[in-house]
């Protein structure tokens, strides 16, 4: 009968960490160096960098983006210390600010985009920018730090979406940066504020209870703010485990009978970070992330680009865009329901529908932020050609942003039949935005609000990260 | 055939004809017996919360809390010294409320009160001086908030049995929440199914964070973010107007989800006249307080037999008949959340000292030797017939001495059970012991009479003044009824 076991007094003080998958995570965040970030990693971040920033100046032009600044001006007004994107004359409370400019970033689906799929930066970027105007003047991080703290993020991201299969495929219940993005978020923010390990663990358990929305509120306007409470719960744990809150020590590990993070998949195989030596090789480093070239869901991407093909060739047969001679638009794309809707009625519909920006694409020769406009949404040539649209869901066109591809093909009225097929967008991570490209639509999208010198001003500084010694200078360049 | 009032022919969607109730149901549809229990839920609740605030995680929220500032602020339950904005506000009371698990408990599983009232007193200080909130429409929103978790709770098989995966306050209290504010609010029917659809997407944490001190935050965030909710949508956000109809919306929570339509606003069927909620005696999870009333009686039986003297050293071992809920399973619970979350803790503590209390889990306690000894003896068993739901468990504890012989006795139903509900003087006991510790004796008995009385009431911010400790004499002309 020896089944009770002597009592032994509980050990509370550890002298070294328990190899558990949470206290690995910890480890990594608390120890990872600016060393350790690859010239790769360091370009492929920065680009990231600026692209959210761009993308979130021009979402401060949005609806959501008026509603959610209202409502954190009016109930909020103290402690105002934190930059709002494009508006020079707003601060707001650090947590705020960072909901505020999460949900500009996401506000338009401009953001980039991640395999496993997810949309990193937004989630993590506001609340490092608002954390770094926290932080008082002897201890501001510098440039590197902030890079840094920002990659932690990604890494973090990135290596809990590895411990389910089920992140492979476009999400079905809940939106992905509404549960890895609240982590990046907290791990980027505990980087940031250099949290003791752990407070780095209790960051991440504090944040895994904030986490998680489902997907019905995507194609919604209420979408964005799953970007925006990513990033704002994310630092909110952080700043609560500062302060000395504890959570559970084991969140990221399995625990079967009572769910941890595991509460979000229905397969979980979590495994333990290596803990950075000499070499740590960030995910970024071998899957490199995917740019927008407009305003609306990864997946439209590819059927707009096969769109425009296809708008060649038929431009080429009938010497001009002759809507008339079309019989049926067959559109080739894989099965996934919250981006298949043959009429949109709004402009978050419309940024999540093949169809709309199939014929969106056929229509105009290109798919800009204009194309989503009440005026354009509506039109009555557009709703002629989406009647004509059919789709197919081929077996080998998989809902995976790796594997996808787009087809559209015109069956005319003679018979003919013109097909364009994209497996590859420009943008996508197999075949990167140019640096011109880049710098193009970050441009065009910050010009909405700023000047050209402010423009320019925050392109050399995100260039030359690594040098600026006071990081929260990027964000009141904002 | 609709009944008068329903304005079911309007939507085909449950999620739009949860917002048709919200928007229809009035005082009128209250029953005696659901303003007779929510009366003594909201007294329970606020005193809960009140020596809530003197925990740790109180403190710790607090101070972060404190960050915040603004115009319009609310009270801080058991403070005059400061306040904060209404956000702030639901959620430090939220977190005192569930501070230490003592705060009443539901079946289909979850703390429904903590959820809600915090929000809704903490709204009803936020709105312009001219419009006054009555006690009743404080009544009917508080009433709201619960109706919606409970119905919601009805859509999944998987509610009923004590949770695994996800905390259920953290679902449906946030979606209660969000009802009960934009009742409050009196939100148009567009605006509450969109204040029901943006709830969704902050709803859910994971179970992991029970018995630790972070799980108090998830009744805290459960009221902050449904009156954030409301107050996106009053402003005009919107969301997926069938969030409650898809899998893909609040169906994301569970594995098995079949949302149904309410019942029409003609004679409304409230749960809560139907369902009870259990008061706690001692603040520690509800499956513990089988575990404490056996154990009571067998050391009772046990004193009986040796002269009134409890044999501490003759005992050879304890073993626990319970059912299998892995987060109340701590053979050797080391801080206060995990003793709180422990059948084993329970057991011995109560053999030890007769009854639970407060007092149970203070850090001395928790570690006393003779503590100790006897969780070395204590094992648990698991009967298939004791299944894991507050409506069917049972605890059945024996303690067997080195001659052999063995004590034992069964609990099927403890005193504050739905089935043996708290008696007015037991309540209003626990009530008094807990608000006494931060509140004078003044405004402990001012709240009492301000919530016996709560459909009277013609302003109800004389609740929230009394709640910052302000003396009832002063205030006394406020009392004034209808």
């Amino acid at each position: 009968m020896g089944f009770w076991r002597k009592m032994v007094w509980p050990v509370v003080a550890r002298s070294a960490p328990e190899e558990t998958v949470t206290s690995s995570f910890a480890s990594f965040i608390h120890a990872v160096q600016p060393e350790h970030l690859s010239k790769t990693v360091r370009h492929r971040s920065k680009r990231m960098i600026l692209d959210s920033i761009g993308v979130g100046l021009v979402g401060s032009t949005t609806r959501v983006f008026d509603i959610a600044l209202r409502y954190c001006r009016e109930l909020y007004s103290s402690v105002a210390v934190s930059s709002v994107y494009g508006k020079p004359g707003v601060k707001l409370s650090p947590t705020l600010a960072a909901f505020t400019n999460g949900v500009a970033t996401h506000s338009m689906d401009f953001d980039d985009t991640w395999h496993p799929a997810t949309h990193p930066s937004g989630a993590v970027l506001p609340a490092l920018l608002a954390a770094s105007q926290m932080l008082p003047p002897s201890t501001k991080p510098n440039g590197m730090d902030f890079l840094l703290a920002f990659n932690v993020g990604l890494e973090v991201q990135g290596r809990l979406m590895h411990f389910s299969t089920e992140t492979h495929n476009i999400p079905k219940r809940f939106h992905p940066p509404s549960v890895v993005g609240t982590m990046g978020s907290a791990a980027a923010t505990a980087k940031l504020l250099s949290l003791s390990m752990a407070q780095c663990t209790h960051a991440l358990g504090i944040a895994a209870s904030l986490a998680g929305a489902p997907m019905a509120n995507a194609a919604t306007q209420a979408k964005p703010l799953h970007i925006g409470n990513a990033t704002r719960l994310g630092l909110e744990a952080a700043l609560l485990a500062a302060r000395g809150m504890e959570a559970n020590p084991l969140i990221l590990d399995d625990i079967p009978g009572c769910s941890g993070f595991s509460a979000f998949y229905g397969v979980y195989q979590p495994t333990p970070l290596s803990t950075p030596s000499d070499h740590h090789e960030f995910l970024l480093e071998k899957q490199d992330i995917a740019f927008k070239r407009f305003p609306a869901h990864l997946g439209m991407h590819w059927v707009v680009d096969a769109a425009l093909s296809v708008r060649n060739l038929f431009i080429n047969y009938a010497g001009s865009f002759s809507p008339s001679l079309i019989r049926t638009i067959v559109l080739k794309i894989p099965v996934s329901k919250y981006i298949n809707r043959p009429f949109p009625s709004s402009e978050h519909q419309a940024r999540h529908s093949f169809q709309f920006n199939a014929c969106t694409a056929l229509l105009d020769g290109e798919v800009g932020l204009g194309s989503f406009s009440e005026s354009s949404i509506h039109r009555q040539e557009l709703r002629e050609l989406l009647d004509k649209v059919v789709v197919e869901h081929p077996e080998d066109n998989v809902a995976n942003f790796d594997k996808m591809y787009g087809e559209v093909a015109l069956l005319l009225h003679s018979g003919d039949v013109l097909t364009g097929k994209c497996d590859t967008f420009y943008g996508h991570w197999r075949k990167p935005l140019s640096k011109e490209s880049l710098l193009k639509k970050f441009r065009s999208n910050a010009s909405h609000v700023l000047p050209e010198e402010k423009i320019e001003t925050i392109i050399t500084m995100v260039d030359n990260l690594e040098k600026l010694s006071d990081s929260s200078q990027l964000a009141s360049s904002l | 055939m609709n009944s008068m009032g329903a304005k079911s022919s309007k939507c085909k969607t449950i999620t739009g004809n949860f917002a048709d109730v919200i928007r229809g149901l009035n005082a009128n549809h209250l029953t005696d017996q659901v303003i007779q229990r929510s009366k003594r839920m909201i007294l329970d609740t606020l005193g809960v919360g009140l020596l809530g605030t003197s925990t740790e995680v109180c403190h710790k929220v607090t101070q972060y809390s404190k960050i915040y500032s603004s115009e319009i602020s609310s009270t801080i339950w058991g403070h005059s010294d400061f306040r904060l904005p209404p956000l702030y506000a639901a959620f430090v009371n939220g977190v005192a409320v569930h501070s230490m698990d003592f705060d009443d408990t539901w079946h289909p599983a979850t703390h429904p009160s903590g959820a809600v009232l915090p929000a809704v007193i903490a709204l009803s200080e936020a709105f312009p001086q001219k419009k006054k909130i009555s006690g009743l429409d404080l009544l009917l929103a508080f009433n709201v908030g619960i109706e919606v978790q409970g119905r919601l709770l009805r859509f999944s098989g998987e509610a009923r049995n004590i949770p695994k995966r996800f905390h259920p306050p953290t679902v449906v209290g946030t979606m209660g929440s969000a009802a009960a504010c934009a009742k409050l609010l009196a939100l148009d029917r567009l605006k509450c199914k969109n204040t029901l659809a943006i709830a969704a997407s902050y709803a859910g944490a994971p179970l992991a964070n029970a018995a630790t001190q972070t799980k108090p935050l998830h009744v805290g965030n459960a009221a902050k973010h449904g009156l954030e909710a409301a107050c996106l949508a009053s402003q005009g956000l919107q969301g997926n107007k069938q969030i409650l109809d898809m899998e893909s919306g609040i169906g994301a929570f569970y594995t098995d989800y079949n949302p149904q339509t309410l019942p029409t606003l003609q004679s409304y069927p409230w749960l809560l006249d139907q369902q009870d909620v259990a008061i706690k005696r001692f603040p520690a999870h509800l499956g513990t307080h089988w575990v404490a009333d056996a154990a009571s009686s067998v050391r009772r039986k046990l004193m009986e037999s040796s002269g009134n003297l409890l044999p501490l050293d003759k005992i050879e071992k304890v073993i626990l008949k319970v059912p299998e809920v892995k987060y109340v399973n701590r053979p050797s619970p080391t801080s206060e959340h995990e003793a709180r979350h422990s059948f084993q803790f329970v057991a011995c503590s109560a053999l030890l000292d007769g009854s639970m209390s407060v007092q149970s889990f203070t850090s001395e306690n928790i570690h006393r030797p003779a503590l100790w000894e006897l969780l070395c003896k204590t094992q648990l068993e698991h009967p298939a017939d004791n299944t894991p739901s507050f409506e069917s468990l049972y605890c059945e504890v024996s303690v067997t001495l080195q001659d052999g012989n063995a004590i034992s006795d069964r609990c099927d139903t403890f005193y504050g059970h739905w089935r043996k509900p708290l008696k007015k003087e037991d309540l209003e006991e626990k009530f008094q012991s807990n608000a006494s510790t931060v509140l004078p004796a003044e405004a402990t008995e001012a709240i009492i009479e301000t919530v016996y009385n709560l459909e009277k009431i013609e302003d109800c911010s004389v609740l929230s003044m009394f709640l910052s400790g302000q003396s009832a004499r002063v205030l006394s002309e406020k009392l004034y009824f209808l």
